[in-house]
């Protein structure tokens, strides 16, 4: 793939799903990941990771995609192709009036969030094949959870804490 | 969210243009350092444009974000755009856009950066049997986060199980997937949602 096509398949797959990290996350496992077999599911996972813990927006996973596939440039390029649909607010800022009118568009939206939530679990479920297959793994994936969803931890420490528990229980489980 | 409280036009002529490209610059980079996603991120410029500077009206801020909502980018991305034309014209787009996104970028590229460094050392090895697995967990989170409204009895669970199941079961394409979900979505909410 070329660095071109790889920046035009992320506008894709942006404009497809409305910019939304996790709802983009389906269709990198797709293209890159089991159609060009060119993103193993670990840098997939890893670039996801990053997105967490880093500032601003969830969905510059694809900067770290695009940097683990042709560098710098294409860092850069993936996420101008990331942000180039954002330049349609020019538009509908100015055609706001007819726009407010179209219903269609957030019924259009809505049942697109419903398939993005099903179709978000399901790369869990097929994700979790390659990266649950460890006892250990299981018990950072649920202190995970746990600490995002009970403790409410930011996900930072969360992942760190869960991340660092589960790298003491490898070590002593291999010893 | 969706509700629009007034029209572009009252809300830009209430209050007049009063930030620079350095005020742009900061308001967004300021953003740009917010954790938390997108939300995080259209806080914190409503605390700066509506509360603190008091260049924006909130009608404006939540016509700026509905009109956000309907672009095919993330929203933080298209309010950039929206306040950056709207103080700066076109360089004013670059200058929110760039400094919203420099932070994450920079820090993305250099932890990036660290992984293709150290993905043969044993120690990464050993951070990746663990470090994986909660990723995975951040993506089981954000679908349940993404799917507040979903998962309750009504038409929007049975389009997130189809595509589920069309998924795992039937192993459609995931863009015909989306497609599929937006156009059933269109017809099947007929008569659920007000006009705005």
């Amino acid at each position: 793939m070329t660095l071109i096509a790889f920046a035009i398949l992320v506008f894709t797959f942006t404009v497809m799903a409305f910019g939304n990290g996790p709802a983009m996350l389906p269709l990198f496992q797709k293209g890159l990941v089991e159609e060009q077999g060119i993103l193993s599911v670990e840098q997939m996972l890893y670039a996801f990771a990053i997105s967490q813990v880093t500032p601003g927006q969830a969905n510059l996973f694809v900067t770290s995609v695009g940097f683990m596939l042709f560098g710098l440039g294409g860092a850069l390029l993936a996420t101008l192709a990331l942000v180039a649909p954002a330049y349609f607010m020019l538009p509908l800022m100015h055609g706001y009036e007819r726009v407010r009118k179209w219903v269609v568009v957030r019924r259009f939206t809505r049942g697109l969030t419903s398939a993005s939530v099903g179709l978000i679990l399901a790369a869990t479920v097929q994700i979790g094949q390659t990266s649950l297959t460890h006892p250990i793994g299981w018990v950072a994936f649920l202190l995970t959870l746990g600490f995002s969803r009970l403790v409410k931890w930011k996900p930072l420490p969360s992942l760190l804490a869960a991340s660092c528990t589960g790298m003491i229980l490898v070590t002593v489980w291999k010893h | 969210l969706f509700v629009l409280h007034s029209s572009l036009g009252n809300g830009d002529a209430a209050l007049t243009p009063t930030l620079t490209y350095r005020d742009l610059f900061q308001v967004f980079l300021k953003a740009g350092l917010a954790f938390g996603g997108g939300p995080g991120i259209i806080a914190t410029l409503e605390d700066e444009l509506v509360g603190r500077r008091q260049v924006v009206t909130r009608e404006e801020f939540l016509t700026k974000y509905a009109l956000g909502r309907m672009i095919p980018a993330g929203t933080s991305a298209a309010m950039a755009v929206g306040f950056g034309y709207r103080f700066g014209g076109l360089l004013g787009t670059a200058v929110a856009l760039g400094s919203l996104l420099m932070p994450g970028v920079v820090l993305t590229i250099l932890l990036t950066a660290a992984f293709t460094t150290l993905q043969d050392n044993p120690f990464l090895g050993l951070l990746s049997a663990t470090l994986l697995p909660a990723a995975t967990a951040f993506i089981l989170l954000a679908a349940v986060k993404l799917g507040e409204d979903v998962f309750r009895p009504s038409l929007d669970l049975v389009l997130a199980a189809a595509a589920f199941a069309g998924v795992l079961v039937f192993g459609l394409h995931p863009v015909l997937i989306l497609l599929g979900g937006g156009l059933l979505g269109a017809i099947a909410f007929r008569g659920e949602e007000k006009p705005a």
